[in-house]
């Protein structure tokens, strides 16, 4: 907008005669105003110097109304004909947004060109000849939002006869740049190149053997079986896991604040590792990360908590703060969505229209709305009848079932352990009140709930249901009322009492019911929210409530006891079968929390609020509403209603993402996997598919890699659609695979980084390859695939920060994967190696060399104790073959010592033991390099 | 581990990339080292796509790319332009010091004690308000600029002519963890670069035997961002801030009792020539030689590092000024720390980052400064141990003459209200408004700049983000804040966001 206006100008236009009665301010405003006489003038003056035709600063155009129902760069429409407060041009000329005053650095324009443009606006904001014009999606020629057109893979100079489409697409362009591929990899290498890559540990000497021995005989079908092996093998998923685990930065800890840790959030690396070994298909796995609570896989959507959260209970008590956190929370689910899946940078797209991709800032609010249903923390995940987690856990419901019924023919009451809570049973008695009076000086209730045998469904405590709490009032503590203890809420509002000094009052709580009832089970908790979710703190209800007696009211008014803690302890402890049976259900209830379905930190459900552009990113600056979406660029919109239940939204919108023709989805996909087995994506920004990405080396073999992915056309064991074992053993093998990873002068010249193949290009192996491998030339490695994490970490203090306590004795000795993942704790050895401290989103790892890494690798006591047990195992191997320096140099490295090398090292383990040689062994670049 | 004087010759060698290139026995023609380098993940392999007019920042400044040898990440660099500090002393608060006791005078806080304030909120932070409180400590004018300083702190109030006080700054949060992510790295949330790291990724370090950054946590733990006040975020590790204490050195530092010394030495040994064989095969690869060249560091740093925490050669006098042997334990072990701190950058380390006050909340003025209750006891329990050693360690560095080529900047995320939570005894949360300190290299002594509000709630004159103060701190380094950035998921990232203004008042 211009600073000095022709206001005295414009006013002859339509300024009111001199003589007219009616009041200033209700001039001509009052009319009908007309646009090309009253309107246009003032926003000539006033706008088009910097919202026009030349200039279009924050990209907003205020001459023509599509222009400004498109709003500009921080914002949605600033025009809602009809809708003077939806209107943001109305807000920014009467400076009724801070900071946002326009014109800028000049005063306000005169009130009478701002009655003007409101009348203008309540009228319907008539602008002639354009009031058919309507806001198109936004539309981009970059190329990855261009369909996938299935390319023809080439023939010609330079591409060998018989080349499968990856080695014709590389031919051509090495041949382009005077380049050829490289001579077949030695067969040590590749064996060991390929089972780091495609399972994430180096081969066992007796797999170098055996596949150097087949390769002589026939090289093809010894490396057709190998990669067959390697992909069969439950290590591939594993190693597949981790890396879509990095993409997502999941971790078992909330971050921020206290750093909590995740209750069961393992159950999704589960599901991740599952999927890949099991083939789900990609398009499959997407929706079911999305949506899994109605596809039957629920625990999935820990995928869309997988980031780091505020907590809302640790921002303090500003709404304001509240409210950022929020927005903050579902930023990283945006982030994470965008990242892993779509390859796109939708988070730069919160404050302002995305600068270099056509993502706009309505988009961004619009996807947010997709998951507006999504909060952070536990839920009892949906499964589906034939998952092997809800089999198991009918298997293990019908043993609780029958010790029960042991223990109810037994006769008398018992108390159950459900972690979160606590149950008891007793025989069924009718009444009208039930009574629970306390031993000790202190207590607290969350919820306490009343079953009968009819009513084992039904709470029959609960308020809801007309039942009402009292309390002793001798022993009240304020903010204790005793309506929290049947209210519904579980968590930290609780009823509370204490015994005061000296007083010989006991703490009591009692639900009556508005008509006698047949009860025989009560269920109690202190604190069932923070149980659900969160573990390993101290004071986390390790210790449980006093001992207390139940007692019912008779029809007399009068209470008569029907169970005491104390006395169950002691029956159920005296032995015998009673105590055995006792025992037995509750190591079946354990196993049940355990393997059966199980509250778990996969993320849990509200009810969607309405969602707004944040002008500026600040949810204090709501503007237009939007309804969940996905980037107009990439597709169709899902036409949902505003107000749609949230998993409709994100049903639709994984439907959206996962169907065949998404531009972005496929070729995503296929370069992450490109990446993992070449090392770098065909698009070096894996998780950037936008113009300020790299453009991709090698576009035609991208597509052609896409259009394979969703319509496999080569026969093969895996050609489904969407599978990611197609792609991977397609890649796998393939020539430029296969090929050696030594450097070439010419190659070095003309393509030090190897982009375009002509060799493979070697790298460091990650923290995992050195860990695992390490275990496995020991002997020590536990195989089992799954399950609880294994803890390196202390039991903390809620406000503590997390310490090592033992990160190499032998609950550790399993895949690097199933260590507990934290955010921002160093694990004292291998963090130092890149390990993601699963902060920000990262598209890949990056590979940094320090001496930390050396002096963990040289000093921790992790390495002494396994260079002892790698030493051991030579030894014992010599007892049968060859000497044990020989047999440190197979575990270890694969291979036989060279004459040389063999002088040198015998020297050091005849002066120094075998150990130190194995310790030397594990840090040479070796053992640390893919060939 | 190795002993620099027992390299192989191809280990020394290839401290020295250019050697390395001409000693390898491969013929490698016209290969430069810009090829070599181009193969490493450190430099241009994300490098976005070039387009017409480059890669550019958000802002459309062209970035510059510190040229980090993989081989040796930590050679010295040279900043963007000429500037006086060649270090720096990041002295950090966690739990928020309350400007209103220290450093930033309010006579009106005199005026309204024990009156419900004027236009100020009903609820902050820890939820209702009470009654403005008055300074629980006296202030007095200082030194020769007459500066009005508090009791609570008379160590450092002697210096006053030497600093230069920021009053008018201001944060985005009033959550700690958040405050403290906001103050070290720029963003509120998790998983960016820090100070420290950007500072290191820019301009590498003077000594190669030491690490580039050292972060050394309170003697009570880590602050409550842990690990994340001195991360690397998405730079490569190698410039996330190494920890270690003057009572504990780094993990795994120390040869294992299970291995000899001459064991040890011999294993070293065989390990680079088992190292040099392996890396005849692959004579381009960057990443070997970087790994081969940090064993060799490694093997300097069980050296140097012992060295420098071995504050036993201090004299007496030096001690007496520290208090490393009077006052509480957690005094005496912070004291250690500002030594340690002091020997480090006398060595040339470029950052020291040094914690007064470890994870806070429960602990309510305990663990670090945050006195949301008892704020008379718990503040002065926290000045203790922070006033002495570090005023000891500004004035050391002083006396070395080294104050004239490092840079201190004393902070702490936000600061403390001028009324009391309602009924209560302590000072709520404040983000509106909050003091901190520089002094040293290139920085305005005897200097105040800007102002809060008359009860100091709000940043009022010459306000100043964090975004700003970190841009200036860059700045004295002598780094582009615009320009210092890294290429990370579609952005080039900087530790200043899209914000942020040098200060230039506070340069000298």
């Amino acid at each position: 907008m211009t600073l000095a206006a022709p206001a005295v100008l414009l006013f002859v236009a339509f300024a009111p005669p001199a003589n007219a009665a009616a009041p200033a301010n209700d001039g001509p405003a009052a009319e009908v105003v007309d646009f090309v006489r009253d309107v246009e003038p003032i926003l000539e003056a006033r706008c088009y110097d910097c919202h026009g035709e030349w200039v279009q600063e924050s990209k907003l155009r205020l001459d023509s109304r599509v222009g400004m129902l498109k709003g500009g760069n921080t914002g949605s429409a600033v025009l809602k004909p009809g809708n003077v407060k939806g209107s943001y041009l109305l807000d920014v000329v009467r400076h009724l947004d801070p900071g946002m005053e326009m014109p800028p650095e000049s005063d306000k324009i005169p009130d009478e060109e701002i009655a003007v443009l409101v009348k203008w606006v309540e009228q319907g904001a008539v602008w002639p000849g354009q009031m058919n014009d309507v806001v198109e999606r936004e539309t981009s020629d970059h190329w990855a939002y261009q369909p996938v057109v299935r390319p023809e893979p080439p023939a010609g100079p330079g591409i060998a006869d018989g080349a499968v489409p990856i080695d014709a697409f590389l031919a051509r362009k090495l041949h382009g740049a005077g380049l050829s591929f490289s001579q077949p990899a030695e067969p040590e290498a590749l064996v060991r190149r390929a089972s780091i890559v495609l399972t994430g540990m180096a081969p066992t000497p007796e797999e170098v053997e055996a596949f150097v021995a087949a390769s002589a005989e026939d090289p093809d079908a010894a490396y057709v079986a190998l990669v067959d092996r390697l992909l069969a093998s439950p290590r591939y998923g594993e190693r597949f896991a981790q890396h879509w685990l990095d993409v997502i930065r999941w971790a078992e800890t909330n971050g921020s604040e206290s750093n909590m840790y995740r209750k069961n959030a393992w159950i999704y690396r589960d599901y991740v590792v599952r999927s890949f070994n099991e083939e789900t298909p990609y398009d499959r796995f997407l929706k079911e990360q999305i949506a899994g609570d109605v596809l039957g896989a629920g625990e999935a959507t820990g995928y869309l908590v997988s980031g780091p959260h505020v907590p809302a209970a640790t921002v303090g008590q500003e709404p304001t703060a509240r409210r950022q956190a929020r927005a903050d929370r579902l930023d990283e689910v945006v982030q994470t969505v965008g990242a892993s899946v779509m390859g796109s940078t939708i988070g730069c797209a919160r404050c302002h229209n995305h600068k270099f991709d056509p993502i706009s800032i309505q988009d961004y609010y619009s996807l947010t709305a997709v998951f507006a249903d999504v909060e952070y923390g536990a839920r009892r995940p949906e499964l589906a009848p034939d998952h092997p987690r809800r089999r198991r856990g009918e298997e293990l419901w019908n043993e609780v079932r029958s010790h029960r019924r042991l223990l109810r023919e037994a006769g008398g009451p018992w108390t159950e352990d459900w972690r979160t809570h606590r149950e008891m049973y007793f025989n069924p008695v009718e009444t009208d009140a039930v009574r629970l009076t306390f031993e000790g000086k202190g207590v607290g209730l969350d919820e306490w709930e009343i079953y009968g045998p009819a009513d084992w469904q039904e709470n029959l405590a609960a308020a809801d249901a007309g039942a009402v709490a009292s309390a002793n009032p001798a022993t009240a503590v304020p903010r204790g009322g005793v309506e929290k203890v049947n209210d519904g809420q579980t968590g930290t509002e609780a009823w509370r009492a204490k015994v005061p000094d000296g007083s010989d009052e006991k703490p009591w709580v009692t639900i009556e019911f508005p008509q006698s009832r047949r009860v025989n089970h009560l269920r109690y908790s202190r604190n069932r929210d923070d149980l659900a979710e969160t573990d390993y703190l101290e004071g986390l209800a390790t210790s449980w409530l006093p001992h207390f007696t139940v007692e019912v009211r008779n029809p007399a008014g009068e209470w008569e006891p029907v169970a005491e803690t104390k006395e169950i302890d002691r029956r159920l402890g005296r032995g015998g079968d009673l105590k055995a049976t006792h025992a037995a259900l509750q190591a079946s209830i354990d196993a049940l929390l355990e393997e059966g379905p199980q509250h778990s930190f996969v993320g849990k459900f509200v009810e969607p609020a309405d969602t707004f552009v944040f002008r500026r990113g600040s949810p204090e600056s709501p503007g237009a509403q939007v309804a969940p979406d996905g980037p107009g660029a990439f597709g169709e919109s899902l036409n949902l209603p505003a107000d749609a239940p949230g998993p409709v939204r994100r049903e639709a919108f994984a439907d959206w993402l996962a169907r065949p023709d998404h531009p972005l989805t496929a070729r995503v996909m296929v370069n992450r996997l490109w990446h993992h087995l070449y090392g770098a994506g065909l698009v070096t920004t894996t998780a950037d598919f936008g113009a300020a990405g790299t453009d991709p080396t090698h576009p035609e073999l991208l597509d052609w890699l896409a259009a394979e992915f969703v319509d496999p056309q080569v026969p093969g064991p895996h050609a489904e659609p969407w599978s990611v074992k197609h792609m991977v053993r397609l890649m796998a093998l393939s020539r430029a695979f296969r090929q050696s990873s030594l450097p070439r002068e010419e190659g070095l010249a003309a393509d030090a980084g190897a982009s375009l193949l002509w060799r493979y290009p070697p790298k460091r192996v990650e923290a995992e390859v050195i860990r695992d491998s390490i275990l496995q030339a020991s002997g020590a490695l536990d195989e089992t695939v799954g399950g609880r994490s294994f803890r390196i970490h202390n039991v903390k203090q809620r406000y503590a920060q997390w310490e090592v306590v033992d990160n190499h004795g032998p609950e550790t000795w399993r895949r690097m994967l199933y260590q507990e993942r934290m955010r921002r704790v160093d694990d004292r050895i291998f963090t130092a190696f890149d390990f993601p401290d699963c902060g920000q989103v990262k598209g890949k790892r990056p590979v940094s060399t320090t001496p930390l890494q050396a002096l963990n690798l040289m000093n921790s006591e992790f390495v002494i104790d396994q260079a002892r047990r790698i030493a051991e195992r030579a030894e014992t191997r010599a007892e049968d073959g060859d000497d044990p320096v020989t047999q440190s140099f197979l575990l270890i490295f694969g291979r036989e010592p060279t004459a040389e090398e063999r002088i040198a090292a015998e020297e050091v383990a005849a002066e120094h033991g075998l150990p130190v040689l194995c310790r030397t062994l594990l840090n040479a670049n070796e053992f640390a390099f893919l060939p | 581990m190795s002993n620099p004087e027992r390299l192989t010759p191809t280990g020394r060698g290839l401290l020295d990339r250019r050697s390395f290139l001409a000693q390898s026995g491969l013929s490698m023609g016209a290969l430069s080292l810009a090829q070599l380098l181009s193969t490493d993940g450190l430099l241009a392999a994300e490098a976005p796509a070039s387009g017409d007019e480059g890669p550019q920042t958000a802002g459309g400044v062209e970035p510059i790319r510190p040229d980090v040898d993989p081989a040796n990440p930590y050679r010295p660099r040279k900043p963007h332009f000429e500037t006086q500090a060649k270090r720096v002393l990041v002295i950090y608060c966690p739990g928020a010091v309350s400007h209103l006791d220290t450093f930033d005078y309010k006579p009106d806080l005199f005026k309204f004690h024990g009156q419900k304030p004027p236009g100020l909120p009903e609820v902050t932070f820890e939820g209702p308000t009470g009654n403005i409180a008055k300074p629980f400590w006296k202030f007095k004018p200082r030194g020769e600029t007459g500066k009005m300083v508090s009791d609570l702190v008379p160590h450092l109030a002697e210096l006053t002519d030497d600093l230069c006080f920021v009053h008018s700054l201001h944060t985005e949060t009033s959550a700690h963890p958040q405050g403290e992510n906001f103050f070290n790295t720029g963003f509120t949330q998790e998983g960016y670069p820090s100070f420290g790291a950007w500072a290191t990724y820019a301009l590498g370090t003077e000594n190669q035997n030491l690490p580039a950054f050292v972060a050394i946590n309170d003697p009570r733990g880590l602050a409550r961002s842990g690990k994340n006040n001195f991360g690397s975020g998405f730079l490569p590790a190698a410039f996330q801030g190494t920890d270690f204490t003057a009572a504990s050195p780094p993990a795994n530092l120390k040869r294992p009792p299970a291995v000899s010394p001459a064991a040890d030495r011999e294993s070293v040994d065989l390990l680079q020539r088992l190292n040099a064989a392996h890396l005849e095969r692959y004579p381009d690869d960057a990443d070997l030689a970087g790994r081969i060249a940090s064993y060799e560091l490694a093997g300097r740093m069980q050296t140097s590092v012992p060295d420098v925490m071995d504050v036993s050669g201090e004299t007496a006098a030096t001690h007496a000024a520290y208090g490393t042997q009077t006052g509480s334990k957690l005094k005496q072990a912070y004291a250690q720390n500002c030594l340690l701190a002091r020997r480090l950058l006398e060595r040339g380390v470029r950052v020291v980052q040094l914690f007064n006050g470890s994870d806070p909340a429960g602990g309510n003025g305990i663990t670090n400064w945050d006195s949301h209750s008892d704020i008379a006891e718990t503040h002065a329990m926290q000045a203790e141990i922070m006033d002495q050693p570090t005023a000891a360690l500004i004035a050391d560095l002083k006396q070395r003459g080294m104050l004239e080529d490092t840079l201190v900047v004393w902070c702490t995320e936000f600061g403390r209200m001028p009324f009391l939570q309602a009924n209560g005894t302590g000072r709520d949360h404040n983000p509106g408004a909050f003091t901190c300190f520089l002094a040293g290299a290139g920085v305005k002594a005897g200097y105040s700049h800007g102002k809060s509000d008359r009860f100091g709630f709000e940043a009022a004159e010459d306000k100043t983000s964090v975004y700003d103060f970190n841009a200036t701190l860059l700045h004295l380094m002598g780094l582009d804040h615009e320009r210092l950035t890294f290429y990370h998921n579609g952005l080039e990232r900087r530790l200043t966001h899209v914000h942020g203004h040098v200060v230039k008042e506070l340069v000298a």
